[in-house]
């Protein structure tokens, strides 16, 4: 029986290990060796460590000290609460609570216990996925239509005034819906991967493979338009707002952030030498980008075409959203609780803290979007 | 013949960084890990897709790793269960799948094998029990603990699955 399995032919095999072996040796020059010790030193040392710790929290001078140790990861003199947007337009926030609507006034309200959402074309309603329900949902909180669907993710709204799409993801694959909620179907099976919808042009989407490959498709007759060659894992796909560009951020890759031309074609693409690309976001009405690298627990902001970085400190920085009119940019910041706005020229920095408590959460909120002025 | 103080020492320098370590372990296991993934799915492209997450996973559970336990094993594990996984995911998929869809990409040629196709006859679990005994030699006790299912399960999932091989064959 063995000798049976072991002579089963299978398509591709040679070419599968090397390309496995690209991949693991790539992810493996990645890793940083945690130097090993015996066990016993090291279990002793996390206990004194531990007992170090609760004796400091204890005491008031340690407590002190634990503050002083908040305060120096984050922007200083950040508010203590969100107040204003310092740009037009709202922000869409998923939390632990559900997701969230903020007015450029600071105004919240709670949608409700979705998982994550994105704004429709014009900011007139937010597509919002829970575990089995897709949603389209005013930003007042009023549902319009539910769709039972199981493990939803990435929904994604697209089209003009008149003619509108739902793209999103569950177990059967990349399935397509209209903007009322009618004519759900299956578009992609088997996808799971991140989506985009190519502004102004109708509903040609993008989307990645599990191959890494990134694909354009005509969604109203399934025609794939282009393919890319495959590299690493495709984590974010995002086009620039003239639907020109369509930049890939990927993991294990060749290129961290990959930019393809509307017909498929390799624009640019770039490679950290030592860091990852945490997030990357491109700037409305035009195709500059904002990009996070963190390298070495630092991270730093660049925009292109602004000399040096825009902001720098210990952790990642992620969700970079772009103002709808392009001149400030949020940042989220897990480490130092807080939401950073730059200016796109980085002379204007404002932070805002104790995020997560604003929004009832345990984990940092996610910035979904920014989106247009009501 | 790799020998277990051989494979002990590779995992010991692939724990501190070296590459050649890791490429020797990688050599030495990526085989049966992606038949072993391919018998289960039956799917090339997913069988690559699994043995390349496993080998990812398992580096980023390198500097947790018990270097008394052997790599083998431990890799099949996570291969095998994420094969099960995979191909339940996909039977249920089929059940609800609409008929507007594009084909899906890279379909893997028919590999023609009275094995192969005697083994597509059998649940992804029993599947995954043949495999794991007849090609990855694994106990009966090994299997039970990987898949966390009673050892007498294992047997008699066995006995059934050489049994339906028998008559397909």
């Amino acid at each position: 029986m063995r000798r049976e399995l072991e002579q089963i032919e299978i398509p591709g095999e040679h070419v599968a290990r090397e390309r496995t072996w690209h991949v693991v040796e790539s992810a493996f020059s990645e890793r940083q060796p945690v130097p090993r010790s015996s066990h016993w030193p090291r279990a002793a040392a996390i206990a004194v460590a531990l007992a170090a710790l609760l004796a400091a929290v204890a005491s008031p001078p340690g407590q002190a000290v634990l503050d002083e140790i908040r305060e120096v990861v984050g922007v200083e003199r950040a508010q203590p609460a969100l107040f204003s947007l310092p740009a037009p337009g709202r922000l869409l926030v998923a939390s632990d609570a559900g997701v969230w609507v903020v007015q450029r006034d600071g105004a919240k309200r709670l949608l409700g216990d979705y998982r994550e959402a994105s704004w429709s074309p014009f900011g007139r309603f937010v597509v919002a996925a829970r575990e089995n329900e897709l949603a389209a949902v005013e930003p007042d909180g009023n549902v319009r239509w539910t769709l039972a669907r199981r493990d939803v993710r990435f929904p994604r709204w697209t089209g003009s005034e008149t003619d509108t799409r739902v793209a999103y993801v569950d177990r059967t694959g990349i399935r397509i819906v209209a903007g009322d909620g009618s004519g759900d179907r299956l578009l992609v099976p088997r996808a799971r991967w991140p989506l985009a919808w190519r502004p102004g042009v109708a509903f040609q989407l993008a989307y990645a493979d599990r191959r890494g490959r990134v694909v354009l498709v005509d969604a109203e007759t399934g025609r794939v338009l282009w393919r890319s060659r495959p590299d690493g894992t495709v984590v974010e796909l995002e086009w620039s707002s003239n639907g020109r560009r369509l930049a890939a951020r990927r993991a294990l890759a060749v290129d961290d952030v990959a930019v393809y031309t509307w017909r498929g074609a390799l624009y640019t693409g770039f490679r950290v030498r030592r860091g990852t690309v945490t997030a990357a976001a491109t700037r409305p009405g035009s195709s500059a980008r904002a990009v996070a690298v963190d390298g070495d627990g630092q991270s730093r902001l660049f925009v292109t075409g602004v000399p040096g970085s825009l902001l720098s400190g210990p952790g990642a920085f992620e969700d970079l959203a772009w103002s709808p009119e392009g001149q400030w940019l949020a940042v989220g910041w897990p480490a130092a609780d807080q939401w950073v706005f730059v200016q796109d020229d980085g002379k204007r920095i404002r932070a805002v803290s104790n995020v997560s408590e604003q929004f009832r959460s345990r984990s940092f909120p996610r910035i979904e979007g920014w989106c247009c002025a009501p | 013949m790799r020998t277990g103080r051989d494979e002990r020492a590779h995992v010991r320098g692939a724990q501190r960084g070296s590459v050649s370590d890791l490429e020797a372990l990688f050599r030495a296991h990526w085989q049966r890990a992606f038949r072993a993934a391919y018998l289960v799915t039956h799917d090339a492209g997913a069988a690559e897709d699994i043995a390349q997450e496993s080998f990812l996973a398992a580096i980023r559970a390198l500097d947790r790793f018990d270097r008394r336990r052997p790599f083998g094993p431990w890799l099949h594990r996570i291969v095998v269960n994420r094969a099960i996984d995979w191909t339940r995911a996909t039977r249920l998929r089929s059940e609800v799948e609409l008929s507007e869809s594009l084909p899906a990409p890279d379909q893997p040629a028919e590999a023609g094998s009275e094995v192969l196709a005697a083994l597509a006859a059998l649940s992804p679990e029993h599947r995954a029990v043949v495999v794991m005994r007849y090609l990855l030699e694994l106990t009966p006790g090994e299997i039970a603990e990987a898949l966390g299912i009673p050892r007498g399960t294992v047997n008699s999932r066995l006995r059934r699955g050489l049994d339906a091989l028998g008559d397909e064959l």
